[in-house]
């Protein structure tokens, strides 16, 4: 299969593996009793997602989903760093969730013209169930940005920390360029950023929310918000060079936190204990 | 006058289940006209009355919709699973023999 194709397929599947994964920590700790229920629900489609795309790309590649989901050491994955963050608070979580599923929604609706038929039919499935999160994600923030303030504050804080690292949602994947040539991914990362920067703007002016949203530590992928609300970001294609990478960059090129080590830790041991089991 | 959806409820342990609706000036002339319509023949023990407008439902009744495979919300799913641990005890135990 084209290079471009696994590399495309391996980011979507572990983006949602792995937010599916630290979604799912909250199952018996949210804040709410439905709510536990409901966003464990959004976790098992977020990881129901990944092994849809998994097995697309074990059929074309030979392997199996398993193997691909959790046999693989932690350097081969190449989901955004946002993805793999602890969830830190209830209002962290939230802003993660609305900054994941807005850039999901704006990637999903750009794969719908994609060149592979399988992952056209797979895209038009998962849209269903994300549009659906996005409503859920939407809901929430609104009602704690709209106070009383101690909530709002936290959501503002959260969302800070959330969009510091959204970039790295739109890293280029490997091979990028081949996959936009083929067809693969319809449009550049780049541009899937300039409207999801375009579409958060709007958010969070639509919120009222504290604006002042930016990367702390660089200059490389950085996101300046003006008191309206509007983002500006500045690109760097030189990321790689530099001695120390932008907050959020480096998850499509399997440049990944400790954190997330962790995580691998305790998601794969069951697996790595006897690989190939069937469950 | 508003519309008010009638719930009915059979006995003491079944659930209330919508019956039909009223046209009425307010709700205690509407469970007067509910009674009249709706339980007349001792069909329930129980009525509910529910401004119409009161009830909330999706605009976009495709948001609930089953998009994906979610057989793992079923126990029929797991039906493997007894088969399989005991596999694996039939195996520890062997291993514990030759072992």
């Amino acid at each position: 299969m084209s290079e471009a194709l696994a590399s495309l397929l391996t980011a979507l599947a572990d983006d949602e593996l792995i937010l599916g994964h630290r979604h799912s920590e909250w199952t018996g700790f949210a804040p709410h009793i439905e709510e536990d229920v409901a966003f464990s629900s959004i976790a098992q489609d977020e990881i129901g997602h990944a092994a849809a795309l998994y097995s697309l790309l074990a059929q074309r590649s030979g392997g199996d989903a398993d193997g691909l989901a959790l046999g693989r050491d932690a350097a081969a994955y190449r989901h955004a760093v946002l993805c793999e963050r602890p969830n830190r608070d209830w209002a962290y979580t939230l802003a993660r969730h609305w900054v994941y599923d807005t850039a999901d929604a704006i990637r999903l609706e750009a794969l719908h013209d994609t060149a592979d038929e399988d992952l056209r039919a797979l895209v038009t499935k998962m849209s269903r169930e994300e549009r659906y999160h996005l409503i859920h994600a939407d809901a929430w923030i609104e009602r704690v940005a709209a106070g009383p303030v101690e909530g709002r504050m936290k959501l503002e804080d959260g969302l800070k920390e959330a969009f510091e690292e959204a970039l790295g949602l739109f890293e280029p994947i490997e091979h990028e360029e081949k996959a936009v040539h083929e067809g693969y991914l319809p449009l550049p990362s780049s541009e899937l950023a300039r409207r999801f920067r375009e579409l958060a703007a709007n958010k969070l002016d639509e919120l009222g929310v504290q604006t002042e949203i930016y990367s702390r530590s660089d200059e490389a992928a950085e996101f300046v918000a003006s008191s309206s609300g509007d983002l500006i970001a500045s690109g760097d294609e030189h990321a790689e060079s530099q001695p120390e990478r932008a907050r959020g960059l480096g998850g499509r090129s399997g440049h990944h936190s400790d954190e997330f080590q962790d995580l691998w830790d305790v998601m794969t041991s069951t697996y790595r204990n006897n690989p190939g089991a069937t469950w | 006058m508003d519309v008010y959806e009638v719930f009915r409820r059979g006995g003491h342990k079944e659930p209330f289940e919508h019956c039909g609706s009223v046209i009425a000036p307010d709700s205690e002339m509407g469970l007067l006209m509910a009674k009249e319509c709706f339980l007349r023949r001792r069909e329930g023990e129980h009525l509910w009355l529910v401004r119409r407008t009161d009830i909330h439902s999706f605009k976009d009744e495709s948001l609930l919709e089953i998009a994906a495979d979610k057989s793992y919300r079923f126990a029929h799913a797991y039906r493997d699973v007894v088969k399989k641990r005991d596999k694996a005890r039939e195996r520890a135990r062997e291993l514990g023999e030759t072992g």
